[in-house]
């Protein structure tokens, strides 16, 4: 019964993985009316598949949370006040509505300021950090530094102010070595991305729904 | 040679706090540049025949997308001027409420004395779950994907989406999210409609290749700097000029911390050539 279950498994992924490439590429290789109507259509599952996860996600957070509340494991509590927040957020919408200026009100009170301040910590840590890490002992971080500060100094309102001819510079930097430095990092992590996904339909690695084991 | 402190993290954190209280208190309107980037972007916008539908969409999480509203909420402002509809899809699920926050700041609806009214000169429709599957799916036909806007009202009792049918529809994509590499694939790429990305300072220099690739169809501003400008080219001042005391002030500290650092280092050089001597000892 294991083995059938794994069997089933591994073919399920394999498949919705199929259906998954096929809806990307009919419409974009295949022109007919037919062959538009069945990826419209390969879509419409997708769009539904996906607002499915979101409700598979709820019920997944909710078991775990569960199940480490009633073991009381270390943080439940917090646990415990994640689940009665689900819970009324969900309420509230579906009394209120998502576009009702009461949770608009709340969620930007809320969840939105909290998030503006962790995010604006960032700051303070990044000022810290390069005051320790800009030092230049070796040639490579003097490099380094120079460029960052470059960047820094570029887009700096009063050195535009003062200069305009800067902004010249700062946009080549931005549209040339810098941008060229974060493409290369987009495109290995696509092409880390596809490998991975050949290497689950080969079997070869640990999918999703435990479908296949690491060889 | 003077012997420089290092600094506590904390003593740090207090100078940027200080920075961030005066700013807050007393704006000093920081003085900026203008850039041709933010110029070009609005004068497409500026060209568009009244009555354009103009979509706004993509996705992002919200409080990192805050960045970007500041240029958008001054586009939409324009929008409104020039009679242009504008038409909400939100393809992240903070992203209704992004967008609500963007058109409800921008003040353009009649309740707040704007020119727009619901339904007829803008609209926001529900979140789109399923990322570029679901915004192909859109784009080819908009009814296979949503039947009524966020309110639940059924689309066909909305008179700007008896408008608004597919893709062939749409005059303008305007992306004040982070995730703008669907757009510029599936909208711009693919469909060859113009887009326009009010992109975060830290995403700019990213997605500036896709200006390359359609040098006359994507258009982007950069971060606040951008937004500042684009509010001073609509002749307001929001969030982009209040950002931008702070970050004109920040970025000659962060340069005063590095040198700071710097020095510090020079001070303790000898020192650290005394103790290599003393370990080889």
């Amino acid at each position: 019964m294991s083995a059938l279950r794994t069997y089933i498994r591994s073919y399920m992924v394999r498949i919705i993985i199929i259906i998954g490439i096929l809806s990307g590429l009919i419409s974009f290789y295949f022109v007919s009316p037919e062959a538009v109507a069945v990826a419209t259509e390969l879509q419409t599952w997708n769009s539904a598949a996906a607002a499915w996860t979101l409700f598979v996600g709820i019920i997944t957070v909710f078991a775990r949370y569960v199940r480490s509340i009633m073991k009381r494991t270390q943080y439940w509590q917090y646990r415990a006040y994640g689940i009665v927040l689900m819970v009324v957020w969900v309420i509230m919408g579906a009394i209120v509505g998502l576009y009702s200026d009461l949770y608009q009100t709340a969620f930007y009170s809320t969840k939105i300021t909290l998030h503006i301040a962790i995010l604006g910590q960032l700051v303070f840590f990044f000022t810290s950090g390069v005051y320790r890490t800009f030092r230049m002992k070796t040639f490579r971080t003097a490099i380094y530094a120079f460029f960052a500060m470059l960047l820094i100094i570029g887009n700096a309102p009063w050195m535009l102010a003062t200069f305009p001819q800067v902004d010249k510079l700062t946009y080549w930097l931005l549209e040339n070595p810098s941008m060229s430095g974060e493409r290369t990092l987009a495109l290995t992590g696509g092409i880390g991305g596809a490998v991975l996904g050949i290497r689950i339909l080969l079997g070869l690695e640990k999918g999703a729904l435990r479908a296949t084991e690491a060889s | 040679m003077i012997k420089v402190p290092e600094l506590k993290s904390q003593y740090i954190w207090a100078v940027l706090l200080v920075v961030y209280l005066f700013t807050a208190i007393q704006p000093i309107g920081a003085p900026f540049q203008m850039s041709d980037a933010t110029i070009k972007a609005h004068d497409v916008i500026e060209s568009l025949p009244p009555k354009s539908i103009v979509a706004m969409g993509g996705s992002g999480v919200f409080a990192f997308d805050l960045e970007s509203s500041a240029a958008q909420i001054a586009a939409i402002i324009q929008m409104a001027r020039k009679g242009l509809r504008l038409v909400a899809v939100p393809l992240g699920t903070e992203a209704v409420q992004f967008e609500k926050y963007c058109i409800d700041a921008a003040l353009v609806d009649k309740k707040f004395g704007g020119p727009w009214t619901y339904g007829v000169d803008y609209v926001v429709l529900p979140y789109l779950a399923g990322g570029s599957a679901a915004l192909v799916s859109f784009l080819t036909s908009v009814r296979s994907q949503v039947s009524t806007d966020v309110k639940g009202t059924p689309i066909d009792q909305l008179p700007i989406m008896n408008d608004f049918r597919s893709y062939k529809d749409i005059a303008l994509w305007t992306c004040p999210h982070r995730d703008f590499p669907i757009i510029a694939r599936y909208v711009t790429g693919e469909r060859g409609i113009p887009s326009i990305a009010f992109a975060q300072a830290a995403a700019y220099s990213l997605y500036a290749v896709y200006m390359m690739i359609y040098p006359d169809k994507i258009w982007m501003t950069n971060g606040f700097l951008g937004g500042a400008q684009y509010e001073d080219l609509e002749g307001i001042s929001g969030l982009g000029h209040a950002a931008i005391d702070s970050y004109a002030i920040i970025s000659a500290v962060v340069i005063a911390f590095i040198v700071l650092g710097n020095i510090r280092l020079l001070s303790t050089l000898g020192d650290e050539k005394e103790e290599v001597k003393e370990e080889k000892v």
